[in-house]
């Protein structure tokens, strides 16, 4: 099953969600009608990652060779069409490597390392073909072929991986518990509920290479035992829906899924769920529970899914990005990936880098790297230069980890020592103009929504921690609201059924930890040192530099400033809704926010 | 067989079957460990948290519904935090309970009266019932009917609809119709402990703790200065508001009980303290009143034809032709004031002034008296305040400063300020000055009771009654702040030290009263939500029979001459039944009081208040669910299919009824048992809620 390919150019144009978003859509289609479609394949492939350089393609020589144009234009694809396809000249303006470009090529991905996300933007994902080409499913051959489903196991765990789901259990061991459970029908299951806010770490592993997750599911599912695998995931991602559900459709053709999978003994199915987005529907219980057709609500535990999982049978779940590195351990052995990353922490992971930065998308590094390298090197540090205050990881259920801990290295553990968690790999960064109680206050938000409302400290911690939160930002916080905001942090923390409500408190947490000054600004102060919380801002111009232009007065929606041509104007503060218009629109940098 | 494993929880030793939960392991061993969501016979749930115990080396406490034993675990149930994290759950969940544990009513009582209970009663056509429980609070109910000035009513959440229940003239109709058997019910006697307790004064305090002290089977002597019992319920208020007949049957039925007393024995004339300890008593109760009256601090308080409002009406109680004259000014403003005019107007004045510094907005006296006294004839001087009396030609000149209304005082009521250089004079032939009473102080001192720092009432722990002397309390007037001295205060203070000295008797801690939780909707009837008050029809308050002004000049008759039967049973069924129906076995109560928890320490977003009616055997009202899910759970075991489910997310999460309106007999023998095993109010059987006293007379059924 190779893919000789009849063309001697091949053009993969990255049509992931970030790409659609930049207009790749439009490009795609100028370039399938320009091409001279016997000297160039155009075909569509996922996210490359590098979501800030978007739209982007990759381009192959008839030699086999690589080049990324980045920032593209519909001048550009015209250009790269005529100058590198029709006369052998790479178009340097949009090389990534290029001029424009190096310090990119050379920061952004170089200090990264590809396993996951090894293939995606390089191949069509909707190609089991294109799959196969660059080694899909060589790693299913191997186990079948050559191993015991204790021997996999083995080398699973012997890999070091732990869950990239965020709570970073032994792969391993959890499908040791799966494959010892007694019973005649195991199921399996792949979590792809991807929750967090700002997260796309598993939609664009699944929009660019889904076969690199499901032949992972194969793997595992031979190892443990399963004869059915789900796939769980949220109906808002609907392009990684399609392509799964193609994907699936080609590997059934190919024998890939069915009674007797490439030939061997072992069967298998599998079945995609779409969730209706409830957050707490990445908990495994919850996750379960859903499946089955209840309501989505987490469950104590034990018994764990191992030994009474879905419909009562041991089920082993996995994160989409455990899953995908599966086949990369099977063929390149554990100790290849035992050899990256930290004593306890292996491999790579994927983080979605956003925020105050400069240069964002999907990263994977490997462990052991620091913060400091993943914001500095990688990501630029700051678009604006101003200085980066503190990264969040681990989304709502995370904390924010202050510039001053940016040595601390990507690993499980140390992570966990700061407060905050590895998590599922959002990692967003702030700087000096992001308010750290109004970020903990929206990540509380969202927690305290998504709730199940099953137990007291979640359903109502939350909300009144919430409550606490939401009155400091509006300038109505007292003395008394901090104490109370880290005894109810702290309780629900500790007393929480899921981990939902364990971690939800670990944005104010570390918040109140590492930036307790920025809180007590706004209670005892009653001012919001990054200039975030409205309610606590006094907008007033300058005389000096006012040169009553009257732009602002005209803009202002309640009319709160007056003042007469080419005077000064003055804002009257009792009409004056901090909308911030007037200092959008001022030329002269006259209006000050205090 | 499971083999069976070994651990410690609170330093003792359990053995259990493996597999088994700490829940149940600290079962076998008698340690009590509190839940809310767990229920025998179904599978752990973990809602609630509220079971979480320590277990050595792990980090966070763990639930002990669902938290398997394992051999060597050593569990503590009671730590220090521990504690804290249950009060935490406790207060959480207060914070999205919307109900009212005890009825606004029965909370604003100064004795406690369980007023929901009896006013079933009456709706229900049970006023045998109604005066027995009226009687658990209220020793004389059919005197307090007449004159309590009724603070319950001022909080009855009936005034966001209209007017507020006739709480007060529904026990006097109990007392009434309890009369009219010719028996005055009492509740029977405890036996006898060998304990002899001397009160002193038979005024409503004193008859009050005599009342309790005997259904605790203590011995009582009365020191009565007077010639008859009744205190200021004899002498202060005039027998057309409450018949002497009436007082004297109350009492006597007390006296009864087993009550020594013994008539003109004035304290510290007749007797000393010290002599009563001589005597052997074991405690002394002191409700010698506040028989004074407050001076007027003005010139000329001393002349003839000025009188104390006290003294002034004790003389005409006495039948005594009180020479007021034609012309009289009463000064104040309260109850005594009114009852000061219209009872000159019945001694033969005919022109009876009332004079009040602030308006008629800011009377303390109940608005009902005002009015009678109105209609009576009285005229009303506002915005006045007296400077001097002298004597005119012609009797007496009352010179007055003229008023306005100033700032708002520390008691919210506007301050009158002088204006400056009005006044008037009033040619009058008495004063009677209405402004206030005072206690014996000097006598108090010579006995050696400890007063308070202004020397205006006797020292108490309010809790207890106790004064300083472990043996002594007092209670009533005597102890009372100016706006406590009302009768069904000092009632309440008789029953509160009975108690207390009841655990001084037995050798106990004195503390008083057992310790309660309540929860409420709001602090006033407005601060309720709107939708507690749908599907109620409005209603006005009855009018209470009269006798006609013309003939009440004339004597001193009772005016208010009582609700009829199907008045008082129609005017009950008013009643809204605030106070929750689980109060006396809500789990949720219990463990309040047991944690310290507060009610209010988390103000936010709270519940909806919804009731379902839907169901004719079940009465739902989810402002009070906790989400444990035991409906949801049991019902799923009693029929296989779930009654109640959750719905909606995040903090809005709620329990919903399934069932359908057309239910078959299975479903609703279902719900009966899914109402007993509801840990709090929101699911009730409306069967067990009539029962309970509390039934929803007023509740329109669905149609």
């Amino acid at each position: 099953m190779s893919t000789p390919s009849p063309h001697p150019w091949r053009i993969a144009v990255g049509l992931g969600s970030c790409g659609i978003a930049a207009g790749a859509t439009a490009l795609y289609e100028r370039l399938a009608a320009r091409a001279d479609g016997a000297a160039v394949r155009v075909e569509r492939t996922g996210c490359a990652g590098a979501c800030h350089l978007e739209p982007m393609l990759e381009l192959y020589s008839p030699e086999g060779q690589r080049f990324t144009y980045v920032e593209l234009t519909e001048d550009a694809v015209d250009r790269i069409l005529a100058e590198h396809v029709g006369a052998g000249r790479p178009v340097a303006d949009f090389l990534l490597g290029g001029p424009a470009h190096r310090e990119a090529a050379d920061r952004y991905l170089g200090k990264q390392k590809k396993i996951v996300l090894e293939q995606c933007g390089r191949i069509d994902p909707e190609s089991l073909e294109a799959s196969l080409a660059v080694g899909g499913y060589t790693a299913l051959r191997k186990v079948l072929g050559t191993m015991s489903p204790a021997a996999v196991i083995d080398e699973v765990t012997r890999s070091g991986l732990r869950g990239r789901g965020g709570a970073g259990f032994s792969t391993g061991t959890k499908w040791k518990f799966a494959a010892a459970a007694p019973g005649p029908e195991k199921y399996i299951i792949c979590n792809a509920d991807e929750g967090d806010p700002g997260a796309f770490m598993d939609r664009s592993v699944l929009e660019s290479d889904p076969h690199r997750v499901l032949e992972g599911m194969l793997i595992g599912a031979y190892a443990i035992g399963a004869s059915r695998g789900y796939i769980y995931i949220r109906a808002e991602y609907p392009l990684a829906v399609k392509r799964l559900h193609k994907a699936l459709a080609d590997m059934r053709a190919a024998g890939l899924l069915g009674s007797a999978i490439l030939g061997s003994g072992f069967a298998f199915e599998i079945e995609i769920r779409e969730g209706a987005g409830a957050f707490v529907c990445g908990e495994e219980t919850a996750l379960i529970a859903s499946i089955e057709g209840q309501r989505g609500m987490p469950r104590m535990r034990p018994p764990f899914p191992a030994n009474k999982g879905l419909w009562g049978k041991p089920t082993n779940i996995n994160n989409v990005e455990t899953w995908a590195n599966i086949p990369w351990i099977i063929l390149q052995g554990a100790d290849a990936f035992a050899a990256l990353g930290t004593e306890k922490s292996k491999g790579t992971k994927v983080f979605a880098l956003a925020g105050k930065i400069r240069r964002g998308g999907l990263v994977e590094v490997p462990m052991g790297i620091t913060l400091r390298e993943v914001v500095e090197e990688i990501g630029g540090g700051s678009p604006s230069g101003r200085p980066v205050k503190a990264v969040q990881t681990g989304g709502p259920s995370g904390g924010c980890i202050p510039a001053a801990l940016f040595d601390t290295r990507i690993d499980y553990d140390e992570l966990t020592r700061t407060g905050a968690i590895m998590g599922s790999g959002g990692m967003v960064v702030m700087d000096d103009g992001s308010c750290m109680v109004d970020i903990a206050r929206y990540f509380l938000t969202f927690t305290a929504r998504e709730s199940c409302g099953k137990c007291t400290f979640c359903r109502i911690g939350t909300t009144r921690m919430l409550e606490i939160l939401t009155r400091i930002t509006e300038g109505k916080g007292v003395e008394a609201d901090l104490p109370l905001l880290a005894e109810l942090a702290e309780k629900v923390r500790a007393t929480s059924l899921c981990a939902l409500g364990q971690t939800a408190p670990n944005p104010v947490l570390t918040t109140l930890r590492y930036f307790r000054s920025e809180y007590e600004a706004h209670i005892l102060d009653r001012r919001c040192p990054a200039k975030v919380c409205k309610p606590l801002l006094t907008y007033t111009i300058d005389p000096e530099a006012c040169t009553g232009c009257t732009v602002c007065a005209k803009r202002c929606p309640t009319h709160a400033i007056a003042g007469e041509r080419k005077q000064p104007h003055v804002v009257n503060q009792e009409q004056c809704i901090r909308c911030g218009a007037c200092v959008e629109v001022c030329k002269f940098d006259a209006v000050l926010v205090e | 067989m499971a083999k069976d494993v070994t651990l410690s929880i609170d330093g003792r030793t359990a053995t259990v079957p493996e597999g088994a939960t700490i829940l149940a392991a600290a079962k076998s061993l008698d340690i009590p460990i509190p839940t809310l969501c767990h229920y025998e016979g179904l599978d752990a749930f973990g809602s609630c948290f509220l079971c979480v115990v320590e277990v050595e080396g792990r980090r966070n406490p763990a639930p002990a519904c669902s938290t398997a034993v394992a051999e060597g675990m050593v569990v503590r149930t009671g730590t220090e935090n521990i504690r804290a994290t249950r009060k935490l759950c406790l207060e959480l969940l207060f914070s999205d309970h919307l109900g009212d544990c005890l009825a606004p009513c029965s909370m604003t009582c100064p004795a406690g009266t369980p007023i929901q209970q009896y006013l079933n009663a009456i709706g229900s056509g049970q006023d045998d019932l109604a005066i027995q429980i009226v009687k658990q609070a209220l020793p004389i109910p059919g005197a307090l009917g007449r004159v309590c000035p009724r603070p319950c009513e001022s909080q009855c959440r009936r005034v966001a609809l209209e007017e507020p229940l006739a709480i007060c003239w529904l026990h006097r109709h109990a007392a009434d119709v309890d009369a009219a058997t010719g028996t005055t019910y009492v509740p029977p006697v405890g036996p006898d402990t060998g304990k002899r307790v001397a009160v002193v004064g038979a005024g409503p305090a004193g008859i009050s703790a005599a009342y309790f002290l005997r259904q605790m089977g203590h011995a009582v002597t009365i020191f009565e200065a007077q010639e008859e019992p009744g205190g200021m319920l004899r002498w202060g208020i005039p027998a057309y508001r409450l018949p002497r007949e009436e007082i004297r049957r109350e009492f006597q039925a007390i006296l009864d009980m087993g009550v020594t007393i013994r008539y003109r024995q004035a304290l510290g004339t007749d007797f000393h303290l010290a002599d009563l300890r001589r005597q052997g008593f074991d405690a002394v109760f002191l409700a010698v009143g506040a028989p004074r009256s407050s001076g007027m601090r003005i010139e000329g308080e001393g002349l003839p034809g000025v009188f104390g409002g006290i003294e002034f009406l004790a003389r005409a109680s006495r039948g005594e032709q009180v020479p007021v004259g034609r012309r009289v000014v009463v000064v104040g403003g309260g109850n005594t004031a009114i009852d000061a005019v219209r009872t000159a107007r019945r001694l033969g004045a005919d022109e009876v002034t009332l004079l009040y510094r602030r308006t008629r907005a800011e009377m303390p006296a109940l608005a009902i008296e005002i009015r009678e006294a109105e209609r009576e004839g009285t005229r009303f001087r506002f915005l006045a305040a007296p400077l001097a009396i002298r004597q005119g030609e012609s009797g007496l000149v009352l010179s007055c400063q003229q008023m306005q209304l100033g700032e708002p005082g520390p008691d919210g009521r506007r301050q009158p300020v002088p204006i400056a250089g009005e006044t008037f004079d009033l040619p009058v032939d008495s004063v009677i000055a209405a402004i206030g009473q005072r206690i014996e102080g000097d006598m108090l001192l010579k006995e050696a009771v400890e007063l308070d720092r202004r020397a205006s009432a006797i020292a108490v722990n309010p809790a207890t009654m106790q004064t300083a002397s472990p043996w002594l309390f007092a209670g009533g007037d005597v102890v009372a702040k100016e706006s406590d001295k009302i009768a069904v205060w000092a009632v309440g203070s008789g029953r509160l030290a009975a108690i207390a000295m009841d655990q001084y008797l037995r050798s106990q801690p004195v503390v008083g009263k057992p310790r309660t939780f309540q929860v409420a909707m709001g602090t006033t009837p407005q601060e309720v939500p709107a939708a507690r008050y749908e599907g109620f029809t409005r209603a006005p308050r009855p009018q209470m029979p009269e006798l006609p002004p013309d003939q009440r000049v004339t004597s001193f008759r009772e005016v208010e001459l009582g609700l009829t039967p199907a008045m008082a049973r129609e005017e009950a069924r008013r009643c809204l039944a605030c106070g929750c129906g689980a109060a006396s076995d809500c789990n949720l109560r219990v463990l309040a009081v047991e944690y310290g928890a507060q009610s209010s320490r988390f103000a936010g977003q709270i519940r909806d208040y919804t009731v379902d009616l839907s169901h004719p055997e079940i009465f739902l009202e989810p402002g009070k669910c906790i989400n444990c899910g035991i409906c949801v759970r049991l019902s799923q075991k009693l029929v296989g299919t779930e009654l109640f489910g959750f719905v909606h997310r995040g903090f809005k999460t709620r329990v919903a009824p399934y069932y359908d309106q057309e239910t078959d007999g299975t479903v609703t023998e279902a719900l009966l048992k899914i109402s007993v095993a509801c840990p709090t109010g929101a699911i009730m059987s409306r069967e067990e809620l009539g029962k309970r006293h509390c039934a929803c007379l007023s509740w329109k059924s669905p149609a």
